[in-house]
């Protein structure tokens, strides 16, 4: 063979390695919308409302929850629970680093909690509320250190920690719990969480670039994670800008992200353009009406009961919210454990039943009924979409079914949610959305004061009980005879669960945006699950 | 002419002065502040350590005092929501998508709208007035977002000529500056148009055309140079104002621009960034409108200012 014969040989043999290879080098990158265009840290346990982007893709958290909303250990590989039920003990899989090296230690995650406690974390409230962790509170009331907090890194793979009361659902409560790298802190201060540069990941995912303006972020695979969950792509680069729409849709129609909420008017056409591939998601959410139980006129259960049976739940999420809520009997929505179809039965739209209610307490017909005011916090997203609609269909629903006048009051979010602590008015339109997967966090919520100072011997007993049980059936059924107890005194009326809608590129694969069992797709309201399990068909 | 300048100069640090009070004032005034919590209220230990920390805790006057001591030595403060940066790096870095986006929109728009308005003036009540008009009152009157949703609509989904949004190459550039300079050139046409013909009715041109002027130099030199003296004053604010960012544009394109922190400082009650940005704005516009008044006298030979001999 001649040497001109063999180099080209040689050439093609390169040529050929070189096509081959390029195609498995291509990098494989999903464009997603995010949440929202302002933020500050990019540190979940600095702040939790004022957060830029998703930290939570790069900070492994103790537990997680997958699409079917079955809990995982991710950082933790086990856990255990003491004999008196106060302590648990979560020990972290070894060989966990940062993507500087750095090991990822039991310190870590003691640190980031003991941070949260003293410097003002806007999510701070929940580990009282949700974790019950001894010293919590006094902690961050500033009446006792933060050694005192029930929380010990007994060896860099094991974590302490103790709680007020036996919590048998800690560990989903833990889902909440991410890392802070500390080794970072000590040299930048909380600041490294500005930089793209100091920001180091113990998650599946790293960043690579911020634009601070509007928040676009994109995250690439982190090379050195060994934790459970690996990315199944190499880049995913989420503009939050895209979340809105009107924004999202023409941006997904011409090809420049993955996928894309949708608005209600969208619906009908996504559904004739797109049919196979509009997806939905029951948010583990339920927009509630509150009273002041101890202010005229809701001091009355009759008159909260009117209100309960005046509301036609099927006909508000058919008609007014075209499809993007589904009515809802219970505090609990579908599919949440511990729903209980018995409860949801209840709550049926009955005419004569709320009027009956009415007179009873006083005012047949309406008559002499204060006009009465509803207050609601201005919000964005799934809840933004629904609200007012929502408000304007039960202002005219009081009207006809009862003869009662309610006026609708709009404020921002800070100002209403003082307004139901401080019992600044009687009548509350309350959104709320579940933080970790247990039937407490909902049931909490109006336990023993909680969110809006609601005090019900009954139902505080039954809801303790059922906070501490150990035998799942059991907690399950005391926490529908608490629901009851709610629905009795109508301290609450449930009004819809929120959907989301949106629509998934043909290209888009993975279990991720897949339907679960129930057939929802839960998207980015699992942040660690979701980005990891996204893939793409090229 | 000088005498004016430095008058000018002195009532703008008058006018400056009493823009910072006011909004600082209105700023203080709106209920909530930037530590009030999200969904739950901060404990309140916590809450007034944070508020000692970024000094709201002193009454709003030394507050006030102590910043403008600050502007005065160009220091604008920390902006809440953007913590590791400084004011003009975070200003620096979203004016710029901002400037290009609204320059350019004026630059392409006002010329068209000039032309517009010259063709309707010129061939007034024939089918091309009608058309100008049309044009312009469509500019005016069809919001800009519905504008941009036609344009992403016809050129990025049907057509995939442009991308629908984002701003990183030039050809991201095209429909948010086509949206953007729908506005200057309906208004610049419409003005043009009104002051062409106003200006065509004078004297001094049926003089010039007595004198046996040609119409090109009837109108290129002597009725476009006096129409124009209205324009200029238009000219100059209407530049501010878009180079400043258009928070529907941004928003529908996706350009990482001022518009969003003009929304994003109020709701989160950032009174550093608030205050940085109506603070540059209030100054560009001032600065604008003497320039303009130097514009115009240069252009108008009777007007001089400050020269009472006249």
């Amino acid at each position: 063979m001649s040497f001109l014969k063999r180099a080209r040989n040689w050439a093609t043999g390169v040529a050929v390695a070189a096509s081959l290879a390029v195609p498995a080098m291509a990098e494989i990158t999903v464009s997603a919308p995010g949440d929202s265009t302002s933020g500050t840290y990019f540190d979940y346990m600095k702040t939790v409302y004022a957060r830029a982007g998703f930290p939570e893709m790069t900070q492994l958290p103790l537990t997680s929850f997958d699409n079917n909303f079955e809990l995982e250990g991710m950082a933790a590989e086990s856990w255990s629970q003491s004999e008196d039920g106060l302590t648990w003990t979560f020990k972290l899989r070894p060989g966990l680093v940062y993507s500087d090296g750095h090991p990822l230690t039991a310190g870590d995650f003691v640190f980031a909690l003991q941070r949260a406690a003293t410097s003002g974390y806007d999510f701070a409230w929940y580990w009282d509320f949700a974790g019950s962790i001894k010293g919590w509170k006094e902690v961050t009331e500033g009446t006792a250190g933060v050694e005192t907090l029930g929380l010990v890194a007994v060896d860099d793979l094991t974590i302490q920690v103790t709680t007020n009361t036996p919590k048998p659902y800690l560990p989903s409560v833990v889902s909440l719990w991410y890392p802070v790298p500390k080794h970072m802190v000590d040299q930048y201060g909380d600041d490294y969480a500005l930089n793209v540069e100091t920001i180091v990941s113990s998650g599946a995912f790293m960043l690579e670039s911020w634009e601070k303006s509007n928040n676009s972020m994109v995250l690439v695979k982190n090379p050195t994670y060994t934790g459970p969950w690996p990315s199944l792509v190499d880049r995913v680069e989420i503009d939050p800008s895209l979340g809105a729409p009107e924004v999202g849709l023409p941006a997904f129609m011409a090809g420049e992200t993955d996928y894309a909420f949708l608005n209600a008017g969208q619906i009908p056409f996504v559904e004739q353009r797109f049919p196979d591939q509009i997806r939905e998601n029951a948010i583990f959410a339920t927009s509630y009406i509150s009273f002041d139980l101890d202010s005229p006129p809701f001091n009355d259960v009759n008159v909260r009961r009117a209100l309960y049976y005046a509301v036609n739940r099927e006909e508000l999420t058919a008609t007014v919210l075209k499809d993007l809520a589904i009515p809802a009997g219970s505090i609990l929505p579908p599919s949440y454990p511990g729903y209980n179809p018995d409860i949801v039965a209840q709550a049926v739209f009955d005419p004569a039943k709320a009027q009956q209610f009415l007179a009873d307490a006083g005012f047949p017909g309406g008559e002499g009924f204060p006009e009465v005011e509803i207050w609601y916090r201005d919000q964005g997203g799934y809840n933004g979409a629904i609200t007012a609609p929502m408000l304007q269909y039960l202002q005219a629903q009081f009207k006809d079914v009862l003869g009662i006048t309610m006026n609708i009051k709009v404020m921002p979010i800070q100002d209403w949610m003082t307004g139901l602590l401080e019992k600044q008015n009687n009548l509350f339109l309350a959104p709320y959305e579940y933080d970790y997967i247990d039937p407490s966090n909902f049931y909490g919520i109006f336990y023993n004061g909680g969110r809006h100072d609601y005090h019900n011997d009954q139902y505080d007993a039954l809801v303790a009980a059922a906070d501490a049980d150990p035998d799942w059936n059991k907690r399950y059924e005391l926490y529908g005879q608490a629901e009851q107890v709610m629905i009795d005194n109508a301290m609450i009326i449930p009004v819809v669960h929120p959907i989301q809608k949106f629509v998934v590129g043909e290209r888009l694969s993975g279990p991720g945006a897949e339907p679960n069992a129930q057939g929802m797709t839960p998207l980015n309201r699992l942040v660690p699950y979701f980005y990891a399990h996204l893939n793409v068909a090229e | 002419m000088t005498g004016f300048i430095i008058r000018r100069l002195l009532s703008i640090s008058v006018t400056f002065i009493i823009v910072s009070i006011l909004i600082f004032t209105m700023m203080h005034a709106i209920p909530g502040g930037p530590f009030d919590g999200g969904e739950m209220p901060l404990p309140p230990a916590v809450r007034e350590k944070m508020m000692a920390q970024f000094g709201l805790d002193q009454p709003v006057w030394v507050q006030y005092l102590k910043y403008m001591s600050g502007v005065i030595r160009l220091d604008f403060g920390v902006p809440f929501q953007s913590p590791g940066e400084t004011m003009f790096s975070l200003l620096a870095d979203a004016w710029l998508p901002s400037l290009v986006l609204g320059g350019l929109g004026v630059l392409i728009g006002a010329p068209l709208g000039i032309l517009l308005g010259i063709a309707a003036a010129l061939h007034r009540n024939t089918w091309i007035d009608y058309l100008a008009s049309a044009v312009a009152t469509i500019g005016l009157t069809v919001p800009v977002f519905v504008t941009s949703m036609l344009l992403i609509l016809i050129f990025a989904v049907w057509l995939n000529w442009f991308p629908a949004s984002g701003w990183g190459e030039p050809i991201n550039w095209v429909l948010p500056i086509t949206a953007y300079a729908t506005i200057p050139m309906a208004t610049y046409a419409r003005y043009t148009r009104s002051a062409m013909l106003d200006t065509l009715n004078k004297p001094f041109v049926t003089v010039l055309r007595a004198k046996g002027l040609t119409e090109n130099k009837i109108i290129y030199g002597h009725v476009l140079r006096n129409s124009a003296i209205p324009m200029v004053t238009v000219f100059l604010p209407m530049f501010i104002g878009t180079a400043t960012g258009s928070i529907f544009v941004e928003a529908m394109f996706r350009v990482p621009g001022l518009g969003s922190y003009f929304v994003s400082s109020i709701r989160t009650r950032d009174y550093p960034l608030e205050m940085a940005l109506m603070l540059m704005l209030t100054v560009m516009f001032c600065v604008a409108y003497l320039i303009s008044d130097v514009a115009y006298a240069l252009l108008n030979p009777r007007i001089r200012y400050g020269d009472r001999k006249g």
